[in-house]
């Protein structure tokens, strides 16, 4: 489907720009699912990146149970958006809701993932660590590589005594520490991965700027910066993620130590079978018969 | 129990909120109340203590954005012409999608032997979800202190100075924000302990709900008094809620030894007990020793005997 220009024409001219350069690269396609908790807007960012209602929106409802490919093509290069329901409903991991997003992905390659959160959440807690968990039990670690943190609710005005800046620091610090702990990665590695952070304001009441593009509060203009954030992610050296059956069973507990099994087997037969057969015969050799046997 | 202090932060306030203020204090003195008990629970985040500190006019518990700061509950005293005004903050029941049990003990411990004249529940306006979390909460709060405790109940939504999502008025979404949670309240008081005898009451819809904007951003009148988006000065308001509800015909809560613990499983039925032995006695035990008797009676006599 075409790319509708009902984004502002700059907008649009810096999408088809990164979509040329990303052209070059030979990647025809770009898909982002985009995972988190219910209510966060992930639906209205997608709306809003495509710049038409595609996925439907509802304030007070979970969004529709299933997950949503859309997808639109501009000028040879077509971009994918898979917008999933939210797996967390009432303080656990919706299982079904997550296999049922896998069962959607098979056979399908990720190239970014944007984890929705709201900005404007003060805490962080161990659901967090949850979704976390189940997204790095679901796709593997490597996922983390390719992910983008993106934050809605960016017109906020911060709590007292912080600045935005202090604020949105903070708030990227605590989601990303969590981030690391789920996705179990090594101290080492934290140094090479850093995760961007994406900058969201869906509300038709998001400040414009002269050109008429919304913008954050400190005047970037978030639909543009959004879209390059992604396709440099994409670009990323590392390989966009293909969610095979092998990846969805998961880790096979039967494989583990398979290796080990035939040494087992011979160390029981030539240390324990054995010792104790040579032990029942002597003792057989060495019993006292009665005179009636 | 501390000595309450004099309650120097209502001089703080605007002068027209000091007046509402005071004017709020006398009706509650004509009607010979001369303390309130205001207890403020809720999940963590959600802007409890900021409410307290707001209400209070000073900054008497600490408040932090990141951290759940209030480990155990505190009771903030204030005194103001023969009136004491007593609000008992209290950790978040809520911390990372459990109930968290822990704080509920020292609540509950906390509370023995204090009369509650209000309970404050407290959650963000512009959360958009209602979820089993929320009705977990409830439950919890219904377990502890009784069905009677939302009659006493008062509803604050925080974060009220908000921009409404689109093709919503702010009217609207609070009313559906306001409805969502009182019919959590409705299912989580009235699927109390005991109740499938008796009728459910709608007791959540009668509760009433007040605004709160604690930020310093709040938008202000003339008369330099925090506003709502709707121009009601919200700090005399919700005062004046609370003072209501204090009032209003239902009793206030004790919260004694029997109530923490709970209804005693080992009461229920008890009166039953001695029906029972009789029953056995009498239709059982007899009737199988009759029995006995009449097969020994019965059996043929053995040769060696």
């Amino acid at each position: 489907m075409e790319w509708d220009s009902a984004i502002p024409c700059c907008h649009s001219r810096q999408a088809a720009r990164i979509a040329g350069k990303t052209k070059g690269e030979e990647k025809g396609q770009v898909d982002n699912p985009c995972n988190g908790q219910g209510g966060v807007g992930k639906s209205s960012t997608v709306n809003s990146i495509i710049g038409e209602r595609v996925v439907t929106t509802s304030a007070f409802q979970s969004e529709a149970p299933r997950p949503t490919m859309v997808s639109r093509e501009r000028s040879g290069f077509t971009l994918n958006i898979i917008d999933t329901p939210g797996f967390v409903e009432a303080g656990y991991i919706n299982d079904q809701a997550l296999e049922i997003i896998k069962r959607f992905l098979l056979n399908k390659t990720i190239d970014v993932l944007l984890y929705v959160d709201r900005l404007d959440a003060y805490r962080v807690d161990t659901l967090d660590l949850q979704v976390v968990k189940a997204i790095t039990k679901s796709f593997g670690q490597e996922i983390w590589r390719r992910a983008i943190v993106v934050f809605t609710h960016a017109q906020l005005s911060p709590p007292d005594c912080l600045t935005y800046d202090e604020f949105l620091a903070k708030r990227s610090e605590s989601l990303l520490k969590v981030v690391h702990n789920g996705a179990r990665f090594k101290k080492q590695d934290i140094q090479n991965i850093s995760i961007p952070v994406g900058l969201v304001e869906n509300s038709g009441r998001c400040k414009k700027n002269e050109n008429d593009e919304k913008i954050l509060p400190n005047g970037t203009a978030w639909i543009p910066s959004i879209v390059e954030t992604i396709t440099k992610v994409a670009l990323a050296e590392t390989k966009g993620i293909v969610v095979d059956q092998k990846l969805i069973d998961g880790p096979d507990p039967n494989d583990k130590w398979k290796l080990f099994i035939p040494l087992i087997l011979a160390f029981q037969v030539f240390f324990v079978a054995q010792p104790i057969l040579r032990a029942i015969k002597n003792d057989v050799d060495k019993e006292v018969k009665p005179s009636w046997a | 129990m501390a000595t309450a202090r004099e309650w120097v932060g209502i001089q703080k306030f605007p002068l027209a909120t000091q007046t509402a203020l005071l004017e709020i204090l006398g009706t509650l003195k004509e009607k010979e109340m001369d303390s309130l008990t205001v207890l403020v629970m809720g999940k963590g985040g959600v802007g409890k203590s900021s409410t307290v500190n707001s209400i209070i006019g000073e900054r008497a518990v600490a408040v932090s954005t990141f951290q759940s700061d209030v480990p155990r509950p505190v009771m903030v005293s204030r005194e103001r012409s023969g009136f004491t005004l007593n609000i008992i903050d209290t950790p978040g029941i809520v911390e990372g999608g459990y109930i968290n049990d822990q704080a509920l003990e020292l609540i509950k411990r906390f509370l023995l032997n204090k009369t509650i004249d209000v309970l404050l529940y407290v959650d963000r306006l512009d959360s958009y979800r209602v979820d089993n979390l929320d009705k977990q909460i409830v439950k919890v709060i219904t377990e502890s202190f009784g069905k009677e405790i939302w009659r006493k109940g008062v509803v604050v939504l925080t974060h009220a100075q908000l921009t409404p999502p689109d093709c919503l008025s702010y009217e609207d979404f609070f009313a559906r924000r306001s409805d969502a949670i009182l019919k959590v309240i409705d299912s989580g008081a009235g699927a109390g302990v005991g109740a499938p005898f008796r009728k459910r009451e709608v007791l959540g819809h009668a509760i009433p709900v007040a605004l709160v904007e604690n930020s310093t951003r709040c938008n202000k009148n003339d008369g330099e008094e925090k506003i709502l988006p709707n121009g009601t000065s919200w700090i005399p308001s919700i005062v004046k809620t609370i003072a209501e509800v204090a009032t209003n015909e239902s009793k206030s809560i004790l919260v004694d030894q029997k109530l923490i613990d709970g209804p005693n499983a080992n009461e229920r039925g008890k009166m039953f007990i001695p029906l029972i032995l009789a029953f056995q006695y009498f239709f059982v035990v007899k009737r199988v020793q009759s029995w006995i008797k009449d097969d020994i009676a019965k059996a043929p006599k053995s040769s060696w005997e």
